[in-house]
Parts: C-alpha cells; structure tokens; sequence
C-alpha cells in the first residue's frame, strides 16, 4: 500500500456530489417552469387552446418535433453539426413511400428500410468528416445538396401517394387526446438516455466531443465513434421522416425543407452544448416542447406565420443569452482555492 | 520539370479553377450550339450580379473564422424594404439604393454586435437573426411582392458603361473593392489576421470587438446591395429573395479555396466557383437534363473542392516541412 | 530609485488553483529585472496580467506612477508595456513585416503602405542580425527565426516597459550573445526590462536584479542579483527541499525487455532512435524544448507513423496504429505533457477521466455501464492516489493542478499498463504532490511497470531514472547509467548537448536536418 501523505483539512472522495446533478436539473427546470406558466397562460386565455383537436394536432407535430430535435442533439454531442437531417429525413420519406407503394413491402419492412437508408447516409457524412478532416458543417452542407438532389432524381420529384391506409392509420394513432407520436418520441428519447448514459458508445461520444485529442490518446476509436454518431443521426432523422410521411398520408419530396431551425432550436434551449461534450436528452424534449407551445399558440391567436418566426428568432436570442448570462454568473462566483 | 509545373499550379487557389472554368466552357460549347447565344450570355451574367454579391457576403464573413446565416434573410428584407421605398413612397432611385445598402450595414451591425456584446458562437446568433429578419421580412409584406418596381431600374440595370454591361460592372467593381479591402486597408489585414491567429492578433493588440462588428457590417452591406440587385434583375422586389442563398453562400467561397477557419480567402477563387456554378446550372438547362440533378452535382462539386483544396494545403505544408518548398 | 512599474499584492485564483498570491514586483528603469521560479510559481499569471490576457481578483499595478488595469492587450501596449511571450503568436500567412506592425499598419489614405513596412522591418531585422526577406509569410521561417521575428517586433515598439518571457529558448548561442548585447543598451538607455528564464547562467551574467516566485507567492522580493550563486536561487526557487528530493534510493532489478525501438525513423523526423525499456526500469529521456522527445512518444502510441526501424514489444515486432491498439493490445500508455489540452477532459468528472480506459470492461449485461460501476472501481484508485475533490463527480476542470495530474495518472493505473511512457509529469504541480508523483514513479517501476520518463527537469530526471538517454535534435545522443548525483550527471547531460549542438551548428554548415526547420 503506497503511503499516503497525511490528510491536511479538506474532504476526501465522498459520495456523488448532488450539486452537479442540480444544475443540470435547475436547467431542464427552469425549461419546466416556463412551459408550465406558458401552457397554463394558453389553456386559460387562449381559445380552442385545450380542445381535443388541436391538443391532438400540437401534440403530433411536437413529437415530430422531437424526434428531429433528438436527430440533432446526438451529432451535437460530438461538437458537430448534420446540416443534411432534413435531406435525409426526406430521402428516408420517400424510401419508406417507395417501399410501401412500388415493391409493397409489408409496413415493418418498408420502415426499417428507411431507417437503414437513413442510417447509411448519415454513416456516410460521418465517413466524409472522418476522412477528408473537414468541418462537419461543410460536408453536410454539401451532402445535404447531393442527398437532396439524389432524392429528386431517383423519384422525379413525384410523389408517392397510394399510401397503405394502415401506414396512414400510424399518424392517426391516439392515446386519450393525445397523439401516439408523443410515445414514439418518447420511446426514441429512452433510447438516446440509454445510450448517452448507461453505454460506453454514449461516454466514449461525449468525451469525443468534449476533446477529441485527450479521448484519442486515452484509447478512444474517435473516428468510429464519429462515424457511428452521425449514422444515429441519419437514422433518427429518418424515423422523424417516416413519422411526417404517416401524418402526410403521402411521402412528399418536399419534406425536410423546413426542419434546420428546429433541428437546432430544441437542443440548443434544451441546454445542448453546441461545442460538444453535453447533451441533455430531457432538456431537447422540453425545449421543443416549447417551442411548439409557443408556436400553437401564436397560430391560434392568429397571428401570422411570419410574426411566428420572428419571435421564434427572439426566443433564442434571449434563450441563449440567459444561458450565456448564467455561466457567466457561475464563473465569477467561482469555486474556493485550494 | 513536371513536379515544378505542378508546383506552380498549386501555389494559387485560383488556377485549378480557372481551368476547370475553361474547359466546362468548352463542352458547353460543344454540347450546344447555344451556349455562345446572346440571350444564354445574359441569362448567366444576370445570375451572376447577384450570385456574386452573395458570395462575397459570406466570404468576408469566412474570412474571420465566423459564417452569415442570416446572409439570405437580409438580402430578402432589404429587396422588400426597397421595393417599398420605391413603390410606395416614390424614393429616387439612387436614394433608395442607398438606403437599402444602409439597411443592410445596419442588419450587419446588429449581428454584429450581437456577437461581440453576447459572445455567443455566431453561428446561433445569426442563425437566430436569420429568423427574425426573415420573419420581419414576411411580416411585412404577408408575402406579397411589390410588382411597380419603376422602369428606371430596370433600365439601368441592363445599361452599358461604355462596352461593359452594368451586369457584369457589378461584381466586378465589388470583387474590386472587398479584394482591396482584404488585401490593403487595416481593417481588412486586421480582418484576415484575426482569423489566421485570433489569440495572436488580440495579443498584438488589435481590436478583436471592433474587426468583428466591422466584418459583419460589410457582410450585411453585401447582402443587402445583393437584396437591390436581385430586385432591379426581377423587376419586382419578392419576399422570397434569398431563400436560397445559403447553400450558394458558402459553396463558392469553399470552392474557390477559402479556409473554413479563417484566415484565408480568394476574392479571385470564390468568383470563378460562382462562375464555376453558374456554368453548371446552365450546362444542365442547355443538356435539357432533369433540373433536379443541379442540386445533385452542386453538393458534389462542393465536396470534391473541398477534398482538393484539402489535399493541395497538405501537399505544400509537407513539401515545405521538408524543406522544399522555396517561400516566394 | 523609483521604480517605473510596479506589482503589489496581486493575487489571482481559477478554480481549484491559487497561481499568485499577494505577489510583489517593482522594475526599475535602466535595469534588467530577472524572474525566475519553477514551472506553475506563478511566473506565465503575472506576465498574463501584466499584458491584459487576465484581470486580478486583487492587488495594484502602477506605471510611471499611474495606477493601471489592463482589461486587454492592446491597454497595455498602449500604455507602454512591451512583450516576447513564451509561446509563439504569429499569424503564419503574414509577413514579417506585417506580424511586427500589425496593430501600427502604416497607411496614407487608408491604403496600406507596404514599401514603408518593409523598410521599417528592415531596420529592426538588421539590428537582430536577422537575415530575412521581410515580406516572407512567417509560416517559412525556422522556429528561431520566428523568435526573433518577436523580439524585433517588441523592439520596434520602444516602450518604456520590456517584458521577455523565456526569449532565449528556441535561438542558438550566437544569437543569444546578440540579443543580450542589445538588451545591455536599452537597459543603459533607460528601459525597464523583465526577463524570464529558467537558464539560471544567462540570469546571472544579464540580470541586475531578482525576483523569485515560489508556489504564487514571493520567495524573494525584488533584490540585487549580485554575489547570488545559482544554488542560492535554486534554494530560494524550490524552497527548504534540495535540488534533490529527498527520496531516498532504489536498486532497479529490470526484469524481460518490454519495450524497444531499433534503429526507428518516424514521420515527425526521428532517425535511428535506439532505445531500450526493461520492466522494472524507470528509463528517462532528457533533452531541451523541441528535441523530438514527446514527438517520439506520440509515435510509439500510434498518434504518428513509425516510418523505419522496428518497434518491438516483449520481443515480438509490432506496428501501433492508435491509442487504441497501443493500449488495448500492448498495455502501453502515455500520460500526456499537456493534461490541461491532452491528458484529461476539464469538462468531465473525476470518474470518466478515470474510468475511460476501461469502459469496455466496466460493461454488464447487455452492454450497460453506469456510473455506480465507474465509481466502484475507481473509488478506491482515487482514495489510494490521495486525489483531494469534493466529489467523484466533480469537473476535474474544478482541481488544483496536482490533482489534475493525478487524474491523468490514474486512468492508465485503473488500465494496468506494463509499459507506461511518462511526459513531463510535474509541471505546475505543487511541491508536496510533485514528491508523491516521484514515490508513485519508482513504486510503479517496483511492481514491474516499464516506465519511460521524458522531462526537462534536470533534478528530477537525476533523481528518478536508473539510465538515461540523451536525445538532441530528433536522435538519441547518448545514453549514461545514472549516478544520482546531481552536479555530475547534470554536468554530464548537459555536456552531451552541448557537444552535439556544436557540431549541428557548425558555422557555413547547411541546415539538413528536418528540412531546416528547428535550432
């Protein structure tokens, strides 16, 4: 037994220290509340707010929602970005459309093929990143281009609109008022929890992220890790296709279009670090779910879509900003010396 | 003899690209006989006022270190306010260009400052600004354009200065002036500095607040002359101007040899990739292919550049680790 | 006589670490103000705040005698502080000329007047008997080179204030004879210069005064340097203990071969390197700053190409592509010389830094890990380490630099390495944890580890390995057996340096070595 120096004041190893575990609870906290307060707000004052229909409709598109949001936050984790998750979203739309109308696959079977179809795109912007070096940005900036643009023409930019009425039933899927896509979205948020905390592709990800070179040199496979980050991604993204492909009763070429604000909004306010090395599961579910209130919201006040955006843009500004604010707080408290 | 051509060739980001740009000349050529067409000429210069204009809007930004999201966004807002200056408040028309340009400095100021005050990645600032403005700009207009655009503008839009067409004057007065800049003003070395090295250019004491609100200022003042420029071309001044600009924005810089991080960018490269684009788009229409295949062969192109630029900057750094690289 | 600046009662804090702690300094005009201590005394804080890189949390500075509080760099520039930092800050596709006027651009109109920057290079270049092109971008000059370019730039400011941070690390002799030459004159012509070093010879023949920094605090005030011996500095830098810790000795019985290199080139430009690791042995590996000891080390893990030579492990020859394969199937680690950057991940806890060389065995069911299972295998590591953190939890961003490296240490115990190559393990460590990370050296050596130790400490080098192998311009020069003395073998070493520089830097002879990009 090495001799130990004699202990000088100062507590030893303890006990996991509950006060890390806080913040990061404070964080989806605060979320909680102002969803919470803005919800209430909303059932009181907002007509039609609280109406099956539109609790339905809201809680259809926040889980779509979600699960982009999620396609996000797991390339985040690594200190990357998948500019190419609406393309792939839509390459997997219209995979899971052609499966399903031109070679009639059984629906399970269709769905999985989008989901591998997705997975393979992404493994393959995880396999550009990995060999060419460059910045994540550019290369899905540009795959986002080629899959795109695979995509329309492989299928012409039509339509695939004979959609199996027991695929469509899936978008249609309800418990109590509420949509299914809630529990799909759910389920895949279980999944991610497990992954980035009970597994070691998880830590080995987050260390990647955190700093590559120290996870490298302590025996970390980075350029696996990354690859294998980025095929999730695709693959989220493509469950996220399939799900707006079931609520469209069509697979439109269209689809994805919209999704880059969203896909980085939720992490981003969800408390996702867009340098990497964090992500917070809980916290990209609350924030889309913000977001999606917010928006519900203001549609049924009826002010315009565009009004929306804008605000949109503000709330992240001012998400941010607090955040910003509070870690400056924290640092200039700082923690005693030695 | 032949590493030594290599060499040379190498040594500027813009010369591969040249080439490239002569030789898609040349097929084209060959594939249609309407390709040399009056008519085709224009179609592409006219594309060309106002790709350029964006893609040097995103350059300056790229060659801090940072990106524009919001480079679009702007462009859209500034078309509309101007097509309302003109439409509905009866602005002279070089009153009006002005302001907008001002309009779109201001919209750079505010990213900027932003970025500078918050210290927050600009990436989310203007990716946040990029909704607000956007949404300002539907707002606005409720999606609806401003179709009396007056004749004058249009008029002077297809004018000639002498034998050169105002069309192609354009881009090359701004590539001219933001080349100028980069290459012999303060602000520009300081620009360029603070992306090869930010610590060590604040460490020799250059203002890193005033170089990066001073970037964004002159990206937002781009983009919105891009906003004017696309309205003069239209004759009506969209909400939808620059909805997709972004991808344009970024490949032709990162084409034409730009370094991501920072650093280093070529006025000369970015503007033959926007050339380098438009020929492919136009290829494309004159083979009468499937339009879809643009965007196909854009993200294409766009890797394969990058992949080059990124094995050409290895090459010189290992030549030069070993000692055979002569410094010019 | 008044001093010109003047630091008084400064202290600074990060968390978890005190760098300086109600420090003193006053710099006298016309004199040459030497600070010396050892790495992590505080020296690179106090030059940090004397630039606007950071603010204090308490203390004055006053200048000229005006109080000052520099909040940036370009403050203090303006207010007549000149700088040499340690590390370079250039931007590698400027040239000379622009670097060194970078923030004084001349202009007229707003254009940038190259001619007029060059001739202003010129001038300063030619004082520095620098023999360059001043438009040349830096990114082509040799290491010294880029030095001078510094020192040119911090002349050329001619303020009132001088402050060289280690300037002499990376220029050979002749160059040093030159630089002290033109910091004699402006020291006579009234420049209050500070000058960092840890050559305690240069000190000694440059320097008028002294002021010694010790764990962030003064362990001398502000003194004349003259009848001060180097072992008198020495003490006042390490305190009551000797240059030599008082360790005691240990008989090495190396056992098989663990590891070893023949005749191995790599990419990085090591060219027969011969070395040889027996268990049991602490095996160390001397040499200056920039003498291709850590590049080798990152080879022999993977992180570089072995491009000649064999490698072998316990005898068999083997080809180490990563980290990885270096760890998984050879049991080779290496404890980073950069934990801060390299050897640890700040923003995580205590437990992954530690557990993550063996998540994969941590693993149950189902390919699960949780964080009960890290701790309960690392708790008791961390216990035996003596790592002081409020938690398992805690951000190892959140501990005082000794700490921090036994963190960095632990992960390649918690993997049970049998070949454990060490770099630089002491550096801004306290001087209590710096005599336990020496224990913990010979006792790992004791239990049959391989331990290839690199550090530029002389004392701790002379006091830890059993051989010694000399390594000087990316080859090995020499290999002594180690006699624990420390004015012998440090006599030793140094001189096989110093014979081997002599013949590298032959005047007229050509520069060959990795593409006459080093000194």
């Amino acid at each position: 037994m090495l001799d130990t120096v004699e202990s000088a004041a100062g507590t030893r190893v303890g006990a996991p220290s509950w006060g890390d575990r806080l913040l990061r609870v404070a964080h989806a906290g605060g979320l909680l509340v102002v969803i919470v307060l803005l919800a209430g707000g909303a059932s009181l004052f907002v007509p039609n707010f609280l109406s099956p229909f539109n609790q339905f409709a809201l809680t259809r598109n926040l889980g779509v929602d979600i699960v982009i949001g999620f396609g996000m936050m797991t390339v985040l984790g690594l200190g990357h970005m998948n500019l190419a998750l609406g393309a792939i979203g839509a390459c997997a739309a219209m995979a899971v459309g052609f499966g399903l109308q031109t070679l009639g696959l059984p629906i399970p079977v269709a769905i999985a093929g989008a989901v591998v179809v997705g997975a393979l795109l992404g493994a393959l912007n995880g396999i550009l990143v990995v060999r060419t070096g460059l910045d994540s940005f550019i290369i899905t900036l540009a795959t986002a281009s080629l899959y795109f643009g695979l995509m329309f023409i492989l299928t012409r930019a039509e339509a695939f609109r004979d959609l199996p009425v027991e695929f469509s039933a899936l978008g249609k899927g309800r418990i109590g008022p509420y949509s299914s896509y809630l529990l799909m979205a759910a389920i895949v948020g279980a999944g991610l929890i497990v992954v980035f905390n009970f597994s070691e592709l998880g830590r080995q990800m987050l260390a990647t992220g955190a700093n590559r070179r120290a996870a490298g040199l302590s025996g970390v496979p980075v350029n696996r890790v990354t690859i294998i980050a980025h095929a999730l991604s695709g693959a989220i993204a493509a469950i996220a296709g399939v799900m707006v492909t079931a609520r469209l009763a069509s697979a439109l070429p269209s689809i994805g279009e919209d999704w880059l604000l969203p896909s980085f909004l939720a992490p981003l306010l969800g408390g996702t670090l867009l340098a990497g090395g964090y992500v917070s599961v809980i916290g990209a579910a609350l924030g889309a779910v913000l977001l999606s209130v917010l928006q519900n919201t203001l549609v049924l006040l009826n002010v315009s879509g565009f009004w929306i955006q804008f605000f949109l843009g503000l709330a992240l500004l001012a998400a941010v900003g607090m955040d910003r604010w509070r870690v400056v707080q924290t640092q200039k408290r700082g923690t005693p010396g030695r | 003899m032949n590493a030594s051509i290599l060499a040379r060739m190498l040594r500027h980001d813009w010369l591969p690209l040249l080439l490239m740009a002569i030789a898609a000349i040349v097929v084209l050529a060959l594939i249609s006989a309407s390709f040399f067409s009056n008519y085709n000429l224009f179609v592409m210069l006219r594309i060309l006022s106002v790709t350029s204009l964006v893609a040097l809007s995103q350059m300056v930004t790229i060659a801090i270190g940072q990106m524009n999201l919001a480079v679009g966004a702007i462009g859209g807002l500034v078309a509309i306010l101007f097509g309302a200056m003109l439409e509905l408040y009866g602005v002279p028309i070089p009153l009006a260009v002005l302001a907008a340009i001002g309009i779109g400095l201001l919209c750079g100021a505010v990213n900027g400052v932003l970025i500078a005050w918050t210290r927050i990645n600009g990436f989310i600032i203007t990716l946040a600004m990029l909704s607000v403005f956007t949404g300002l700009n539907y707002g606005i207009t409720k999606s609806i354009p401003f179709y009396n655009m007056p004749q004058a503008l249009k008029t002077a839009y297809d004018s000639y200065l002498g034998p050169i067409p105002m069309i192609l004057f354009i881009p090359v007065l701004a590539a001219l002036g933001v080349g100028f800049v980069l290459n012999r003003t303060r602000a520009g070395r300081h620009m360029l500095a603070m992306g090869g090295n930010p610590a060590a250019a604040e460490l020799a004491g250059i203002s890193v607040t005033r170089t990066l609100i001073f970037t964004h200022v002159l990206s937002g003042g781009l983009a919105g002359l891009a906003g004017v420029v696309a309205v003069a071309r239209l004759g009506t001044a969209e909400p939808s101007i620059g909805a997709d600009w972004l991808l344009a924005s970024f490949a032709a810089p990162v084409i034409g040899g730009a370094a991501l991080a920072g650093g280093h960018v070529s006025v000369i490269g970015t503007m033959i990739a926007v050339v380098l684009v438009i020929l492919l788009e136009n290829g494309l229409l004159l083979a009468r292919t499937n339009p879809f295949y643009v965007q196909f062969f854009l993200g294409a192109l766009i890797l394969l550049a990058v992949m080059f630029n990124q094995w050409r900057a290895r090459r010189t750094e290992a030549r030069r680790a070993s000692g055979r690289v002569v410094p010019t | 006589m008044s001093a010109l600046l003047t630091v008084s009662g400064v202290s600074k804090s990060y968390p978890g670490v005190l760098a300086l702690d109600g420090v003193n300094l006053r710099l006298q005009a016309g004199k040459i103000h030497a600070l010396v201590g050892e790495n992590g005394a505080g020296k690179s804080s106090l030059i940090k705040i004397l630039t606007g890189v950071i603010e204090p949390d308490a203390g004055d500075i006053v200048l000229a005698g005006k109080p000052v509080r520099f909040s940036r760099p370009r403050e203090s520039l303006a207010a007549g502080i000149a700088v040499v930092h340690q590390e370079r800050n250039l931007i590698p596709r400027y040239s000379v000329a622009e670097n060194m006027f970078l923030d004084r651009l001349p202009t007229r109109y707003g254009v940038v007047q190259r001619r007029q920057m060059h001739d202003g290079a010129r001038r300063w270049l030619d004082v520095l008997e620098l023999d360059v092109d001043p438009a040349t971008p830096v990114r082509y000059l040799s290491v010294a080179q880029m030095q001078l370019v510094e020192i040119g730039r911090a002349l050329s400011l001619q303020s009132k204030v001088l402050l060289l941070d280690e300037p002499t690390a990376s220029i050979s002799e002749h160059e040093v004879e030159r630089l002290v030459g033109i910091l004699r004159r402006l020291r006579d012509q009234g420049t209050a210069i500070l000058f960092v070093s840890h050559k305690l010879e240069e000190v000694i023949s440059l320097c008028d005064r002294i002021t010694v920094l010790r764990d962030g605090q003064n362990a001398s005030d502000a003194q004349p340097l003259a009848g001060m011996s180097k072992d008198d500095i020495v003490t006042l830098m390490v305190g009551r203990e000797a240059a030599v810790t008082g360790l005691g000795t240990r008989t090495a019985t190396p056992g098989p071969c663990r590891l070893e290199l023949d005749g191995v080139a790599t990419a990085a430009g090591h060219v027969g390197v011969n070395i040889k690791v027996h268990a049991g042995e602490v095996v160390g590996l001397y040499g200056l700053v920039g003498a291709g000891r850590t590049e080798l080390a990152k080879a022999l893990i993977g992180v570089d190409r072995v491009t000649g030579g064999h490698v072998r492990i316990d005898g068999r020859p083997v080809r180490v592509r990563s980290p990885l394969e270096a760890l998984r199937r050879w049991r080779l680690g290496y404890v980073s010389e950069d934990r801060k950057g390299e050897g640890l991940i700040l923003a995580h806890s205590v437990t992954r830094n530690t557990a993550i060389t063996v998540w994969h065995r941590l693993r149950r069911a189902g390919g699960l890990i949780w964080g009960g299972i890290e701790r309960a295998f690392i708790r008791p590591l961390i216990e035996r380490l003596d790592v002081r953190t409020p938690s398992l939890e805690q951000a190892v961003g959140n501990l005082s630099g000794g700490n921090q490296q036994k963190v960095s240490v632990a992960k390649w115990l918690a993997a049970d390495t049998r070949i454990l190559i060490i770099d630089e393990p002491t550096v801004g460590v306290d001087v209590r944890t710096k005599g336990y990370l020496h224990r913990l050296v010979w006792k790992l050596a004791d239990e049959g580890t391989a331990v290839l130790l690199i550090t530029s400490e002389l004392a701790e080098m002379i006091q830890l390995a059993d051989r010694i192998y000399v390594m000087n311009g990316y080859r090995v020069v020499g290999e002594v057996a180690n006699s624990h003395d420390y004015d012998g073998m440090s006599g030793t070493l140094m001189q096989i340096i110093q014979k081997d520089n002599d013949v590298r830097f032959q005047p007229g002879r050509a520069q060959e070595e990795r593409g006459g990009q080093h000194v």
